[in-house]
C-alpha cells in the first residue's frame, strides 16, 4: 500500500479514531527535514517556537483511523541545555510529553547519530528510529543488523529513505501501533553511574514527590547529577546537597565533571551499539565528497571556486527574479491602476479615492508582490546551497575573513545578497545558528549597496560626475564595505561584547536535496512573506500616501504633511550641504524604498504636466498583460543562460540613455553642488533601512530591537560621514 | 602536542580536553572525547579553521578551539 492511500484511505467514525502527538527529532543532516516533508507535504505548517526565531514546523494528517500531530524539532546533535535549539527541543520533550518520538537516524553515520538516540531514551517516552539514508548505507556496503539493534534499544527500528519516499508507510505504522505498547528499555550506564543514579531518584521520590509528575524522573536524576543549571533553576529546590551525596563514590571513582563522565558513558554506549550491529566492509573506496572536497577546499581553488559559485547564485537569484518584478511592477502600475480609475470614475468616487486606490492601496500591493520573485528565488538557492551540504563548506573557506570582523563564515552570502536587495539577505540570514551572528549579519546588511540605490546614484552621476561615472560609482560601494567591516569591529567590542561564539561545525557529505523539499521550503518562505511582511508594507504605503496627501486638498506639496516634515528635517541636513525641504523630504520617502527617493524629488522638483493618455481598451490591457509576461518569461529564462555566457549589460546602457534627457537632472543640477551632491548620494547609502528590510528584521528576530538600532546607527553613520565629505571638501575646496 | 599542531593527513589520539564548559561540552556532544582517535584531513585557505575527521565524519573547528584539545601523535 503506498504512503498516500494509507493517509487518505481511511474514514473512519470520529470516535473510533484517536490522536496522538510524534514529535521528530534527530541531527541536523539526517535528512529530518525531508523525512518530515515526505510524510507531511503540503500539510505543513511552518511556524516560530513561542518567543525565539528558531523555525517550528508541524503538520496533522491521519493515518489508518489515528490523527497524528507531527511536530518538527529543532536538529540537534545532543539535548545538552547549550543551544537554543537544544533547549527547545529537550523543553518540548520533557514539558509537552508527546506521545512518541520518531528520531531520524542518519545511517552512514551510525555511532555519532546513536549519541541522540541515548539521550532520547532516557526521557522513557516511546521511539520509533527512522534509519534514515539507508539507501547510501547499503551502496556504501554497510550491513546494519536491525533486528539486534530493535532488541538492544527495545523499540522499533525501520530503514528508510526519506528522498524516495521509501519505508515511511511502515514508519507511520510502527508509530501508531506502538506509542502505548511499547516502552525503550533502559540502557545500563555502569554500575557507579546506576548506583549514583537511584540513590538520587529515591531522594526525589521522597523529598520531592511533586516533581515525579513533570519529570521523567531517570531523566531528572541524571540531569540533577549532571548539574544541569537549566533545570535545577526551573524546579527550584533549593537544596542540592543531597545530589553532593549521591553522586560521592562516582566522583570519587571517575573525576569532579560529572557532566563530562555521563557524555563519555553515552558515547561508549552509541559506540557499543555500533560495533554490535554495523558491519562494514574491509576496503573503503575513497568517496564522492572527499573527492570534491580535495578541489572544492584546496588551498588555492577553494577561495576562486567559492567566489565563482556565489557569483552564480547572485546572478541566478536577480537574473531570475528581476523580469518577474518588471513585469509585476508594469502591472499594478499600468493596468490595474487604469482599471481601478476607470471603476471609479464610472460610480462617479471622488477623485481623492481614486487617488488612494491606485497611488496607495494598488501600489503598496505591487510593492509587495515585487518582492515575491526576488525571495523566491533567494529561498530555493540558499536551501539548496544548505541541502547539497556547500554551505558548510562555504563557511569553512570564508570564516577566517569574516571572523576578523566578529562574523561567522556562512555571514558572506546574506551580506552578498544584500548588493542585490536587503530584503531576502535578512531572510538569509537564518542559515546562521547562532542569535549573535545573525543580529550583528542583519545589522551590517543595510551598509551593502542594495539594487534600489542605483537610480539615485544615476540620476546624481548622470548631472554632476559623467566623466568619472565608473569611479563615483564604485566608490559608493567600496564605502558601504569598508563601513561595515570598521562597523563589525566596533560592534563586536561593544553591543556583542564577550567571547565570540564557537565554530564547531559539521561537513556533511554532498547530498542531491529532493525537489520536493526544495520546493516546500521555497513556497513555504515566499508565502510567509506575502501575508506577514505584505501587511505591514501595505499600511506603510497608504500611510505614506496620506502624508503626501493631507491634509485634504493640499494643492504646494510643500504644505502636505511630508512637506512640512521635509521643512523641520531640513536644518538638521544644513552642515551636510542639502538643508532644503525637497530634499529632506525626498529622503523621508525613501523610508518606503530608497529608489522612491528620485521619484519624490521629480514631483516636488519638476512640475507635473498634465499628460493627456488615450486609455487603452480591457481586451488590449488583458492582451499586453498575457504578452508581457511571457516575455519577462523569456528574459528570465535568457539572463539565466547568459549567467553562464557572456554578461549581458546591454539592457543597463540602454536604461541609462533614457534618463539623460531628464529635466530632473537639470534642476538637481542648479540646486546642488558636485560636493552636496556627492555628500547627498552618500547620505542615500547609509541612512537607515527601508521599512521591508524593517519588516523582514522584525520577523527574523521577533522584535523592533535590532531594525531600532540599526536606525539610529545608520542615521548617525550617514550624518557623520556626509558631513565630513561636505565640509572636508569645502576646506579643502574640492567641487563647492 | 595539540591538534592544531597536527598536519594534514596526520593522524592522534585525543589525550586531553583542556577546553571548559560550554565549548567542552559542545565538543564532547560532537564525539571529541579522550582516547578518540582523530586525523587532520585539511586546513582552510586562509589558514584557519581546519577539518577533521573523528567518528567517521567530517569536522570543523577553529584552531583557536584545536589549541585547546591535546593529542598524541600516532604513526
Amino acid at each position: 500500500m503506498s504512503l498516500e492511500s494509507g493517509v487518505k484511505s481511511l474514514e473512519l467514525k470520529e470516535t473510533e479514531r484517536k490522536t496522538i502527538t510524534v514529535a521528530v527529532a534527530g541531527n541536523p543532516n539526517s535528512g529530518k527535514s525531508t523525512l518530515i516533508n515526505a510524510i507531511a507535504g503540503t500539510r505543513l505548517y511552518v511556524g516560530n517556537w513561542p518567543g525565539v526565531t528558531v523555525e517550528k514546523k508541524s503538520a496533522s494528517l491521519e493515518y489508518e483511523g489515528t490523527n497524528i500531530t507531527l511536530v518538527d524539532l529543532p536538529g540537534t546533535y545532543s539535548l545538552s541545555p547549550y543551544t537554543q535549539e537544544e533547549i527547545i527541543a529537550r523543553d518540548y520533550l520533557v514539558h509537552e510529553k508527546p506521545d512518541a518520538i520518531i528520531n531520524v537516524v542518519d545511517a552512514t553515520n551510525l555511532e555519532r547519530n546513536l549519541y541522540l538516540t541515548v539521550q532520547l531514551l532516557e526521557l522513557g517516552i516511546p521511539v520509533v528510529m527512522a534509519l534514515n539514508i539507508h539507501d547510501e548505507a547499503v551502496s556504501k556496503g554497510y550491513k546494519i543488523d536491525i533486528k539486534t539493534m530493535e532488541d538492544i534499544l527495545g523499540i522499533a527500528v525501520i530503514p528508510t529513505v526519506a528522498t524516495k519516499k521509501t519505508g515511511l508507510n511502515d514508519l507511520l505504522k510502527a508509530v501508531t501501533n506502538n506509542t502505548s505498547a511499547r516502552h525503550p528499555k533502559k540502557l545500563n550506564y555502569g554500575s557507579d553511574i546506576e548506583s549514583a543514579a537511584s540513590a538520587v531518584e529515591g531522594q526525589i521520590k521522597n523529598g520531592y514527590p511533586q516533581l515525579l509528575e513533570k519529570y521523567p524522573l531517570r531523566w531528572l536524576a541524571f540531569k540533577l547529577m549532571e548539574g544541569d543549571s537549566h533545570v535545577m533553576e526551573e524546579i527550584n529546590i533549593g537544596d542540592y546537597s543531597f545530589i553532593e551525596e549521591a553522586a560521592k563514590h562516582l566522583k570519587k571513582a571517575h573525576g569532579d565533571d560529572v557532566e563530562s563522565i555521563m557524555a563519555d558513558e553515552r558515547y561508549a554506549l552509541a559506540s557499543g551499539l555500533t560495533h554490535e550491529v554495523l558491519k562494514k566492509p574491509e576496503f573503503r573506496k575513497m568517496e564522492l565528497t572527499e573527492k570534491i572536497d580535495n578541489i572544492v577546499l584546496n588551498r588555492f581553488l577553494g577561495i576562486p571556486i567559492f567566489l565563482a559559485a556565489m557569483w552564480v547564485v547572485f546572478k541566478l537569484t536577480f537574473d531570475f527574479s528581476a523580469p518577474f518584478a518588471d513585469w509585476i511592477d508594469a502591472m499594478t502600475t499600468g493596468p490595474f491602476k487604469r482599471w481601478a480609475e476607470a471603476v471609479l470614475g464610472f460610480i462617479h468616487a471622488p477623485a481623492w479615492t481614486a487617488s488612494l486606490a491606485t497611488d496607495g492601496i494598488i501600489a503598496g500591493v505591487g510593492f509587495v508582490i515585487v518582492f515575491v520573485p526576488v525571495i523566491f528565488a533567494m529561498m530555493f538557492f540558499i536551501t539548496f546551497l544548505e541541502g547539497s551540504g556547500y554551505m558548510a563548506r562555504a563557511a569553512f573557506v570564508m570564516d577566517r575573513a569574516m571572523h576578523a570582523i566578529g562574523l561567522h563564515g556562512k555571514s558572506f552570502i546574506p551580506m552578498l545578497l544584500g548588493f542585490g536587495c536587503n530584503v531576502p539577505a535578512i531572510y538569509a540570514t537564518r542559515v546562521l545558528e547562532n542569535p549573535r551572528d545573525k543580529a550583528l549579519t542583519s545589522l551590517l546588511i543595510p551598509l551593502m549597496s542594495c539594487g534600489a540605490r542605483l537610480p539615485v546614484y544615476v540620476v546624481f552621476i548622470g548631472a554632476f560626475f559623467t566623466a568619472y561615472a565608473g569611479t563615483v560609482l564604485w566608490s559608493l560601494y567600496v564605502m558601504g564595505i569598508a563601513l561595515a567591516v570598521l562597523m563589525g569591529i566596533i560592534f563586536k567590542r561593544t553591543l556583542f561584547k564577550g567571547e565570540s561564539p564557537m565554530f564547531i561545525m559539521e561537513l556533511p557529505p554532498y547530498r542531491m536535496p529532493s525537489f520536493r523539499s526544495l520546493m516546500i521550503h521555497t513556497w513555504e518562505k515566499g508565502k510567509h512573506f506575502l501575508i506577514k511582511a505584505g501587511t505591514y508594507i501595505l499600511a506603510v504605503s497608504i500611510l505614506v500616501w496620506f502624508l503626501l496627501n493631507l491634509p485634504w486638498g493640499v494643492e504646494n506639496k510643500k504644505d502636505s504633511y511630508l512637506g512640512k516634515m521635509g521643512q523641520v528635517i531640513a536644518p538638521v541636513l544644513e552642515p551636510i550641504g542639502f538643508g532644503n525641504w525637497e530634499a529632506a523630504s525626498s529622503l523621508v520617502s525613501g523610508l518606503i524604498a530608497k529608489e522612491i527617493v528620485v521619484g519624490t524629488m521629480g514631483e516636488i522638483y519638476v512640475q507635473k504636466k498634465d499628460e493627456k493618455k488615450e486609455l487603452p481598451a480591457l481586451t488590449d490591457d488583458l492582451k499586453e498583460i498575457g504578452i508581457s509576461f511571457a516575455n519577462a518569461v523569456k528574459d528570465s529564462a535568457s539572463n539565466m543562460i547568459s549567467t553562464f555566457g557572456i554578461a549581458s549589460i546591454s539592457s543597463e546602457e540602454s536604461t541609462e540613455e533614457k534618463e539623460e534627457r531628464s529635466p530632473l537632472k537639470d534642476v538637481i543640477k542648479n540646486k546642488f553642488t558636485p560636493l552636496s551632491a556627492y555628500a547627498f548620494i552618500t547620505f542615500v547609502l547609509l541612512y537607515m533601512p527601508c521599512v521591508v528590510v524593517a519588516i523582514a528584521m522584525r520577523q527574523e528576530f521577533g522584535t523592533w530591537k535590532w531594525f531600532g538600532i540599526a536606525f539610529a546607527y545608520q542615521m548617525v553613520l550617514a550624518w557623520g560621514v556626509a558631513l565630513m565629505i561636505y565640509q572636508g571638501g569645502k576646506i579643502l575646496g574640492i567641487g563647492g | 602536542m595539540n591538534l592544531a599542531m597536527l598536519k594534514p593527513g596526520e593522524h592522534g589520539k585525543i589525550t586531553k580536553i583542556g577546553a571548559i564548559g560550554q565549548i567542552k561540552r559542545r565538543l564532547m556532544d560532537m564525539g571529541v572525547l579522550v582516547g578518540e582517535k582523530v586525523k587532520v584531513e585539511k586546513i582552510a585557505p586562509l589558514g584557519d579553521p581546519i577539518e577533521v575527521t573523528i567518528k567517521n565524519y567530517n569536522l570543523s573547528l577553529r584552531k583557536k578551539e584545536a589549541e585547546g584539545i591535546s593529542v598524541e601523535v600516532a604513526k
